[in-house]
């Protein structure tokens, strides 16, 4: 895939999602379904998302370097660092309108579609290796449990994950 | 910038689209220093966040193919996975209206499109849209709890 189409699938990803990882079921249709990143690259990137600084919507910019190296890295980040800046122009000339009862409702309804998308996106990965052992099933509870109440640091969970890998998966 | 000022930059940034912490720094970037400061603010915060990201994937692919990057990846995963669901779980508390009766109202919707995406196979990007659709016509009512809560 080059860089300008690559570009094109993490902006529309990025313009049409609310918030950190909600561009996820998204840019899984986009590159997952077409076999242009695998499962696996998806986990990587989400892994190091939470581990590294910024914002959790940064792991955009690891699945971009993984599917296209430094060049995809940048597009993913140009993609991810212009369309929530829309709302600085919106602002300017419509403040009003946009903290009106019709543009809440449009976002509380894209928000709750996200979250729905969202749900199955997380199952998928569970189940993506078929039937997950049970105690694949316990560290995605473990997974969902932490990072629903924030009192852990997601490195942690997911260094928990991985130690529990190399103990139970093999 | 006052506390009420910023509260208000924290509500708007919420209705953007993508990264909601970018629309943020853009709009006390703007605040500060007109749209020099936008850029500045948006990269400041952006650029050196992204290299860590880009270099800890780098450090990774070094040992990627290896069993034991391998083995651990099959623990990982299914936390990955848990920590979606959570994020998905955070959206809808995030969002969703005070009353009980809207409560359960933004639940059920939220659920159909679970039912919708699991079940039925709906595209993601259709899912998007009809969730637009529906909250424009039927979910205004009733501010977001996150905005009443805001500073100031």
């Amino acid at each position: 895939m080059d860089a300008l189409a690559l570009f094109g699938v993490f902006l529309k990803a990025s313009a049409l999602s609310l918030g950190g990882l909600s561009s996820l079921p998204l840019l899984r249709a986009d590159l997952v379904a077409p076999g242009i990143a695998t499962d696996d690259q998806v986990v990587q990137a989400i892994a190091i998302g939470r581990i590294s600084t910024g914002p959790n919507g940064l792991y955009i910019v690891s699945l971009g370097y993984l599917v296209g190296g430094v060049v995809g890295a940048t597009v993913a980040l140009l993609a991810a660092s212009l369309p929530p800046l829309i709302i600085v122009p919106i602002t300017a000339v419509a403040r009003r309108w946009l903290l009106a009862t019709g543009v809440a409702g449009l976002v509380r309804g894209v928000a709750l579609a996200t979250a729905g998308l969202l749900v199955a996106t997380g199952l998928s990965i569970v189940t993506a290796t078929g039937s997950p052992s049970w105690w694949q099933l316990a560290l995605a509870a473990i997974g969902t449990v932490a990072t629903y109440r924030g009192a852990i640091h997601p490195a942690i969970v997911i260094a928990i994950g991985a130690v529990a890998g190399l103990a139970l998966g093999r | 910038m006052s506390a009420r000022e910023f509260g208000e930059a924290w509500a708007l940034s919420q209705l953007s689209p993508g990264i909601h912490l970018v629309a943020l720094a853009g709009l006390i970037g703007r605040r500060a220093a007109g749209w020099r400061g936008v850029v500045a603010a948006v990269a400041g915060m952006m650029i050196p966040a992204a290299a860590i990201t880009v270099a800890l994937t780098a450090a990774y692919g070094v040992v990627a193919a290896s069993p034991i990057a391998r083995a651990a990846l099959a623990g990982v995963a299914p936390v990955t996975g848990g920590m979606t669901i959570a994020t998905a779980a955070l959206l809808v508390r995030a969002t969703a209206r005070h009353s009980r009766a809207h409560v359960a109202i933004d639940i059920a919707v939220c659920l159909g499109f679970v039912v919708a995406a699991v079940f039925l196979g709906v595209p993601t990007i259709a899912a998007i849209g009809a969730g637009a659709l529906i909250g424009a016509l039927a979910l205004g009512r009733e501010r977001p709890t996150s905005r009443e809560t805001s500073v100031g």
